[in-house]
């Protein structure tokens, strides 16, 4: 399988907290990876310097054969873990925006996204709930038709029928596509299943990586995985 | 994992268990125990992935196996259906039997039985013919 993503022995300190410290990981292409562990172990940090927001101190960073850069991020569809979108926009006009700036944007998939999704096009992002809004955002991210998809935290403080709904998009994705996936997500009971591959992060570094069903036949569930690795 | 009803298939899903072994061993069982026809078309992976909510790889990977074991076949344009061949099935069934006697042997071997003792405890259950 080949190497998607490829970290080596990359560092970032922020003042006193040293949020990556020598993480080495590849992750492999195709493949729907889970970035996983306590929160402070690195994951964020290293979620964002997948799309230059965050400069590495030390280490080197490969995506898709090259170095994080604006360039590079025509190929990254990327979900941050908090922010506030198109709080002036209806539905309709997150897609336009959408299919006006994003490479590989896909309005007629964003469109049908958004239906599957259970949004009104009509709807005004200001009056959303938490749920409807990351279901906006994911509706966005998932209608860029580029190489490598990027989710954090995609599921946190949302309601349950939307993070089923998020669950069935993301499935449908899948199978549709061969893109690369990265989820940094704590919903392990719900989302394990959709992972192809593991990355256990604690205190900036790589604890555990490898094939889920491996780990399933080596060690049990993720769940019990993170459980044996953090408590 | 509870159990899930899908194009007449049970699925029950361990997460602590390889759940590619468990889909291809599942769909097995639903041919061998006939809950599924010969003949009949499977959902598609789609379908199977969304219903179970698991990666759509997982269930490819467990439908590559069945084709290769010529369980089931892909028609161009139409799906996957079950093998229309009576004889496969039947050596799904023989070979489903043959398992779960390894493991019962295994187990009553491991409490210290001998060959004897157990077919005394198949005979005093009405397990073999006299």
């Amino acid at each position: 399988m080949k190497t998607a993503i490829h970290a080596a022995n990359l560092a970032k300190r922020y003042g006193k907290r040293q949020a990556l410290d020598g993480l080495d990981v590849s992750i492999p292409e195709f493949a729907v990876t889970a970035i996983l562990g306590p929160n402070g172990a690195g994951k964020s940090t290293f979620m964002r310097m997948l799309t230059g927001l965050v400069t590495p101190d030390r280490g080197t960073l490969s995506i898709l054969g090259q170095h994080p850069s604006w360039r590079l991020n025509a190929s990254i569809s990327y979900l941050p873990d908090r922010a506030r979108w198109f709080e002036w926009h209806r539905v309709a006009d997150a897609v336009a925006w959408g299919a006006g700036l994003l490479p590989g944007f896909d309005r007629e998939r964003a469109l049908a996204l958004v239906r599957d999704l259970g949004l009104d096009a009509e709807m005004e992002a200001r009056g959303m709930s938490k749920g409807q809004e990351a279901r906006l955002m994911l509706a966005i991210c998932l209608a860029r038709d580029v190489p490598l998809l990027v989710l954090d935290e995609p599921f946190s403080g949302i309601d349950m029928i939307s993070r089923e709904k998020i669950v069935a998009a993301l499935i449908d994705s899948f199978a549709e596509r061969r893109q690369t996936v990265l989820i940094c997500t704590h919903e392990i009971a719900e989302t394990e299943s959709l992972f192809d591959y593991a990355v256990f992060m604690k205190d900036g570094r790589n604890a555990l990586s490898g094939h889920v069903e491996q780990l399933r036949a080596e060690r049990g569930s993720v769940q019990d995985v993170y459980r044996q690795l953090y408590s | 994992m509870n159990e899930v009803t899908v194009g007449g298939m049970k699925f029950s899903l361990d997460l602590s268990q390889p759940l590619y072994e468990q889909v291809l061993d599942q769909v097995r069982s639903s041919i061998a125990k006939g809950e599924i026809a010969l003949g009949e078309k499977i959902p598609s992976v789609r379908e199977m992935a969304q219903a179970l909510k698991i990666n759509p790889n997982t269930v490819m990977r467990a439908y590559q196996e069945l084709e290769r074991d010529q369980l089931t076949e892909t028609r161009r344009g139409q799906g996957t259906f079950i093998t229309t061949d009576a004889g496969k099935v039947r050596a799904i069934r023989y070979r489903l039997a043959e398992e779960a006697v390894d493991e019962f042997l295994a187990k009553l071997g491991s409490l210290g039985f001998t060959p004897a003792e157990v077919a005394a405890i198949l005979r005093s259950k009405g397990g073999v013919a006299e």
